[in-house]
């Protein structure tokens, strides 16, 4: 069958189009357009159906796995894709190490070095049990997450814009120097010996059962990544939907509990927000999918990420 | 009931501009009046009161932009409107020993033109419905030349301000505390000074394109 490919704007992308084998797949395509445009990796081609002008709708994507003829009208021997470039791509890991990375590096250099001296400070600093605790307990949470990347998760998606790199470095290693600041300062006042345990405690244990979340969550897709979406059960799952989530945000507001900083507090204001944004936008696609029409199952009544608030 | 609400909305807004407009004036009137017969060192002085209300009532117009009694973009007008309460109120009346700059006489000049340009285009526009043309090339057009001088005239007030801020230690919360927190009044202010470096550009070209949609479209209509 012949594959014209058209940009939104209508241009062609492959000069004639492409004349492809009719069992071919999706990304048998990807790999045709690739090797007629050779900056167009296949991760960086979004091909959806064309929408009618005018049209509000969201245009469907091309599943990679799908054949090709499932797109075609009936029997059509034509089929016209749109195309755009998602720009340049790099892996899920690789724009996770890089951003956890930062923290994991940065953060020691205050605890360590004598930086302080750079801010006009210049006495002696005497350094308090918590701010010790404080800097194992954050080393060990953005290695634990670098190991999950690599060991643990299963991507949705197999790339990432370039550009999330810069961004994302510049939230995850901004918020790290901010807080690893105030956390060393010379001047630090440190909580009571109690308040200390339990927040760390009562973090450490949120740690483990966010990497118990991560495990049970890469049970539910198959190595390959084509299930599709499930119902997340077990431990935390059964009551909230992004019990991940959850148990991160509860795991910040233990390290804050015992370092007490306003650096942290905003620091965990913000991810929460931004947790919470994907958590409903999850929990909504979930609530969707499994309506409970037509033998598919109807998502249980749970909390999206915080219970009891949202 | 809809009817009698626009209504009211439109004597609101119509009320709002016209007052503006006559304290930006009135600043403009004090400047000019008081360099004429004292000179650049007595301008603060005699513009303070209409400067302050007039440019503290803008904050109005950040609350009509979120309940949706205006159509403009609040991302544009925040930093414009957060620059103008800085530098009246973060730095002039915070920092008296600045007031007698010739800089403070070119600010509440630029300021206070573009002003009274601007509550009078959409006064008249909430009352009649429309604006002469000659105003709206106004509105579009002395930007070119105030928004240098104003942009000069806020960053070189700041830069003037640096030691008596560092001196007097306002505004700064220094560490030790329980919340282990801190704020430097001083970096602040340079920081606001980095951020003119690509926010003037931005502002500026921002303009030149409103410029060009408007005007184009007076052209053709």
């Amino acid at each position: 069958m012949k594959v014209t490919i058209v940009t939104r704007s209508g241009r062609e992308v492959v000069k004639g189009g492409i004349v492809i084998n009719d069992s071919a797949l999706v990304s048998d395509l990807q790999k045709e357009i690739h090797a007629r445009v050779k900056k167009y990796y296949p991760s960086r081609q979004r091909l959806t159906l064309p929408l009618a002008t005018g049209s509000r709708e969201r245009p469907s994507v091309l599943n990679p796995k799908k054949c090709i003829k499932e797109y075609a009208e009936g029997n059509a021997e034509d089929l016209t894709v749109v195309f755009k470039d998602l720009g340049p791509q790099v892996s899920y890991s690789t724009l996770f190490f890089w951003e956890y990375l930062g923290p994991l590096i940065i953060y020691p250099i205050f605890y360590y070095f004598p930086v302080y001296k750079f801010f006009g400070y210049e006495d002696e600093r005497s350094i308090r049990p918590v701010q010790t605790y404080a800097v194992y307990y954050w080393c060990f949470h953005y290695f634990k997450r670098i190991m999950e990347t690599f060991f643990v998760h299963r991507f949705s998606h197999a790339t990432s814009p370039l550009s999330n790199v810069f961004r994302n470095c510049c939230y995850y290693w901004s918020f790290g120097s901010y807080i690893a600041y105030y956390v060393n300062h010379p001047l630090y006042t440190p909580v009571c010996d109690l308040q200390v345990k339990i927040g760390f405690g009562f973090g450490l244990l949120c740690q483990v059962s966010n990497l118990y979340c991560h495990i049970l969550l890469r049970r539910l897709r198959s190595p390959d990544s084509s299930g599709g979406y499930q119902i997340p059960s077990g431990f935390l799952f059964n009551i909230v939907t992004c019990a991940n989530y959850t148990t991160e945000i509860y795991q910040w507001l233990g390290f804050n509990i015992a370092t007490q900083t306003v650096a942290g507090y905003s620091f965990l204001v913000v991810a929460a927000l931004i947790m919470t944004n994907w958590a409903l936008a999850k929990h909504r696609r979930l609530k969707k999918l499994f309506d409970g029409k037509e033998g598919r199952p109807k998502y249980p009544r749970r909390w999206v990420i915080l219970p009891p608030f949202i | 009931m809809a009817g009698v609400l626009s209504a009211l909305k439109r004597v609101y807004l119509t009320a709002y501009n016209w007052t503006v407009f006559v304290g930006w004036f009135q600043v403009l009137y004090f400047a000019l009046k008081t360099l004429k017969e004292s000179g650049y060192r007595d301008v603060y002085g005699a513009v303070e009161r209409p400067l302050q209300l007039a440019q503290t009532a803008a904050v109005l117009e950040i609350l009509h932009g979120i309940v949706g009694l205006v159509r403009s973009p609040i991302s544009a007008t925040l930093p414009q409107i957060g620059s103008r309460l800085y530098v009246t109120w973060g730095i002039l009346w915070s920092f008296p020993e600045v007031r007698t700059h010739f800089l403070v006489s070119s600010l509440v000049i630029s300021w206070s033109i573009t002003e009274i340009i601007r509550y009078s285009f959409f006064g008249l526009k909430e009352a009649f419905g429309f604006a002469p043309s000659w105003l709206q090339w106004l509105r579009y057009s002395t930007f070119l030349f105030l928004y240098p001088t104003g942009i000069t005239s806020e960053v070189g007030l700041i830069y003037t301000a640096l030691p008596f801020i560092k001196a007097s230690e306002k505004y700064s919360i220094r560490m030790p505390n329980r919340l282990n927190f801190s704020f430097d009044y001083l970096y602040a202010a340079i920081a606001v000074l980095a951020i003119y470096i690509p926010g003037s550009p931005h502002m500026y070209r921002y303009m030149l394109g409103q410029r060009r949609k408007v005007l184009s479209k007076a052209k053709t209509a």
